[in-house]
C-alpha cells in the first residue's frame, strides 16, 4: 500500500450538503485531518453552516458552535476563555468563516481577536463572494469578476474594485502565525495546519476555496483550477511566522494567468487588456513576496528563485515525489 | 386553474422553467404565478418549483400540494423522491426519460408523457456535457402534452428571457414538442396500499444535532458515477485525497473503493487520476 501523505482519520463526515466539487468542503476535510479530534469549530452564517447541518445531523466529527455572521472572532475568544476555565488548555479553538463573514461583516471581530492575542486559529475560506445566498460580490471578489450584483452587460464589466488584501490587514496585527493554504496542495495544507496547531496565540489562515457554481466552471476542475491559481501567482502559497515570510511553493517562472481566467465563466468577458492587467498584478504580487522573503532572511541565506530559501527548509514532502508538479 | 409542480435538481433549470412558463402564459393573455420551494439549493440537490395558470387573477399563495401536472426533469429523482405525491387522479406525469410512457405507472390513473430531453439538450448543446440544461425541451413537451399554453408564446418567452443561447433553447423546445409521447394509464385494479407509517428517525429527536451526517445519503445528487479500473490503478490515493465528499475508502491493499451512497459525481477523482484509471459513466 502506497504510503499516505496526509492523515487517514476523517473528522468531516459524508452526507453533508455541499455542492459537487466543493472547494470549501475539501478545505474543512483537510483542516480537521491536521487538527485532530481535540477541536471545536465556530462557524458563522456561511455556506458551511448549511453544509454542516442537514437537520438534525452534523457533518463535523468535532464540536461546532453556530454563531452570527459578524461574531466569529468574538466567539472564538469566548470559546478559548471557556476552554481554559475548564482546564482544556489543549483544545484547538478554531473559527471557520467565509470571505464575506471575515473581510466584510466580521472584520472588527477578527481584528479584536487578533489584537487581544486570543489563542485560537481563525480560518477564512475564500470563495470570493457570498455564495450561500447566491453569488453576491464581497470585498474579496477579484476585480472584474462577474457576480449577480456586479453584472457583465453593456458597459458593466463586473466588479469595479480590486480584491481586499486580507493577509495585509491580518499581518498588521502581527499574529504568531499566518499562512495561505490551497486544497490543491494537500501536503502543504496539512503541514501548515499541524504547524499552526503547535503554536500558542492568534493564528490566521487564508484558504483558497474554489466554487463551481459561483465561479462558473465544471465541478471536476476544482483541483486543477487551484493549481493554476498558485502557479500563476494569483494565489501564492506562503507563511509568515513571527513576521518572517517564507514562500512554501516556489515557482521559477509564473504560468500565464490567461489559462486560469479562461477556465471560469466569471472572467470569460475579459478583454486582452484586462487579462494583461491581471498578469501584471500577479507579477507584482510575486515580486513583492520574493522581496519580503529576502528582507526577512539574512543576506547569506538569501533565497534564490527556483531553489530552497535556506538550508533549514524541511525536505520535500512525499506528494512531490509522486510527481505532483 | 391548472397547477403544475416541477421536480428537478439544482442547475437543471427547474426554477427558470417555472418562470419561463409563467411568461409564456402572460404572452397568451392569461394569468400565471410561479415560485420555487426554498430548500438546500445546491447544484445537484433536488429542487421543487410551482406554477399556477388561470384566466383570472390568482389569490392563492400556498405551495401546490395537489397538482394537475407533475413535471420531472431528472428520471433519477424517481428513485427516492415521492414526485407523484398528491397528484390528482386523472392528472399528467411528464418525465424526462428515453423510456416509453409504458415504463412508468400511476396508481390513481391519468396520463403519462415522456421525452428524452437530456438527449435533446446534449444534441442542441444547451448547458454542458456534464450538466445538460433540459428545461426548455421539457417546456416544449409540456406545451404539446397539456395545451395549457401555446408553443408560439413559449418560443417568444425563450427568445425574450433566456440569457444565453436563446436560439438553441428555442430549437430544443421545438424538439421537445415533437418528441413527447403521451399515453393514458388506467388506475391500478388493486387499491393503492395505505401509506406505511413514517419511518422513525434514525436518531432521537432533540434540540441538538447529535448524529453524524453519514446517516443521510447523497447518491441521488449524482448523474455520473466513477468506475475504477483496478488493473490501471497505481494506488497513488489522489482520488481519496481530493474527494470533497469523503466518498472514497481504501481497502487492505490500498486500492480505492467508491462509497456510492455518498458520491455526488463531481468528477474530480477521474480528472485527477494520473493513470486515467477512473471513468465517469452516466447513471442508468
Amino acid at each position: 500500500m502506497a504510503k499516505l501523505t496526509i492523515p487517514r482519520q476523517e473528522l468531516m463526515y459524508s452526507g453533508h450538503a455541499a455542492c459537487p466539487g466543493c472547494g470549501p468542503a475539501l478545505a474543512m476535510r483537510l483542516l480537521l485531518k491536521g487538527l485532530g479530534p481535540r477541536t471545536v469549530v465556530s462557524v458563522p452564517a456561511s455556506c458551511w453552516t448549511v453544509i454542516a447541518t442537514p437537520y438534525p445531523t452534523t457533518a463535523l466529527g468535532v464540536g461546532m458552535l453556530d454563531n452570527a455572521i459578524e461574531a466569529t472572532g468574538a466567539s472564538i475568544s469566548g470559546l478559548r476563555a471557556a476552554a481554559d476555565a475548564l482546564g482544556l488548555g489543549d483544545l484547538n479553538v478554531v473559527g471557520f468563516a467565509g470571505d464575506g463573514g471575515t473581510a466584510d461583516i466580521g472584520l472588527q471581530s477578527l481584528s479584536g481577536m487578533l489584537e487581544r492575542g486570543t489563542d485560537a486559529l481563525y480560518v477564512m475560506y475564500d470563495n470570493e463572494a457570498y455564495m450561500n445566498t447566491g453569488v453576491q460580490r464581497s470585498s474579496a471578489t477579484p476585480q472584474g469578476a462577474w457576480t449577480t450584483t456586479t453584472p457583465v452587460a453593456g458597459e458593466a464589466r463586473g466588479k469595479l474594485e480590486p480584491k481586499k488584501d486580507i493577509m495585509a490587514i491580518v499581518l498588521a496585527h502581527h499574529p504568531v502565525y499566518a499562512a495561505t493554504l490551497n486544497p490543491s496542495f494537500p501536503e502543504d495544507f496539512v503541514r501548515k495546519v499541524e504547524k499552526a496547531r503547535e503554536r500558542k496565540g492568534p493564528r490566521f489562515f487564508h484558504v483558497y476555496a474554489a466554487c463551481p457554481p459561483g465561479w462558473r466552471y465544471d465541478s471536476d476542475q476544482t483541483i486543477e483550477l487551484g493549481r493554476l491559481a498558485t502557479y500563476a501567482g494569483i494565489f501564492p502559497l506562503y507563511e509568515v511566522e513571527m513576521g518572517r515570510l517564507r514562500i512554501t511553493r516556489r515557482m521559477g517562472q509564473l504560468k500565464p494567468v490567461e489559462e486560469y481566467l479562461k477556465a471560469q465563466g466569471r472572467f470569460r468577458h475579459f478583454s486582452p487588456e484586462e487579462v494583461q492587467q491581471v498578469q501584471e498584478q500577479a507579477r507584482a504580487r510575486w515580486d513583492d513576496l520574493l522581496a519580503r522573503e529576502r528582507a526577512a532572511n539574512p543576506p547569506e541565506r538569501a533565497a534564490v528563485p527556483g531553489e530552497p530559501a535556506s538550508p533549514a527548509l524541511p525536505p520535500p514532502v512525499a506528494g512531490e515525489a509522486l510527481g505532483r508538479t | 386553474m391548472l397547477e403544475i409542480r416541477f421536480h428537478g435538481r439544482g442547475g437543471q433549470g427547474a426554477v427558470v422553467a417555472s418562470e419561463l412558463l409563467a411568461q409564456a402564459v402572460f404572452f397568451d393573455g392569461k394569468v400565471a404565478q410561479s415560485f420555487p420551494f426554498f430548500g438546500v439549493e445546491r447544484r445537484g440537490a433536488p429542487v421543487t418549483a410551482f406554477t399556477r395558470i388561470d384566466d383570472q387573477p390568482i389569490r392563492l399563495r400556498s405551495f401546490i400540494e395537489n397538482p394537475d401536472v407533475v413535471v420531472v426533469l431528472d428520471p433519477g429523482l424517481l428513485r427516492d423522491t415521492p414526485v407523484t405525491e398528491g397528484l390528482k387522479p386523472g392528472g399528467l406525469l411528464l418525465v424526462n426519460s428515453p423510456r416509453p410512457p409504458e415504463a412508468f405507472s400511476l396508481p390513481l390513473g391519468g396520463r403519462i408523457a415522456t421525452l428524452d430531453a437530456t438527449g435533446i439538450a446534449l444534441g442542441r448543446k444547451v448547458g454542458t456535457a456534464t450538466m445538460p440544461v433540459v428545461n426548455t425541451a421539457v417546456l416544449g413537451a409540456l406545451a404539446r402534452a397539456t395545451g395549457a399554453f401555446t408553443e408560439t408564446s413559449l418560443e417568444r418567452a425563450i427568445i425574450s428571457f433566456v440569457p444565453s443561447h436563446p436560439e438553441e433553447n428555442r430549437a430544443a423546445a421545438r424538439d421537445g414538442a415533437e418528441a413527447v409521447r403521451t399515453e393514458p394509464v388506467a388506475p391500478s385494479t388493486v387499491a393503492p396500499a395505505p401509506a406505511p407509517p413514517a419511518a422513525p428517525l434514525p436518531f432521537p429527536e432533540g434540540p441538538m444535532a447529535s448524529r453524524p451526517s453519514h446517516v443521510l445519503h447523497t447518491s441521488s445528487w449524482r448523474t455520473l458515477r466513477p468506475v475504477i479500473d483496478r488493473d490501471r490503478c497505481t494506488r497513488c490515493n489522489f482520488c481519496w485525497e481530493f474527494c470533497p465528499d469523503d466518498a472514497f475508502d481504501l481497502d487492505a491493499e490500498g486500492y480505492p473503493l467508491v462509497r456510492l451512497s455518498y458520491c455526488k459525481g463531481c468528477g474530480i477523482c477521474a480528472t485527477e487520476c494520473p493513470p486515467d484509471a477512473i471513468q465517469m459513466v452516466t447513471e442508468a
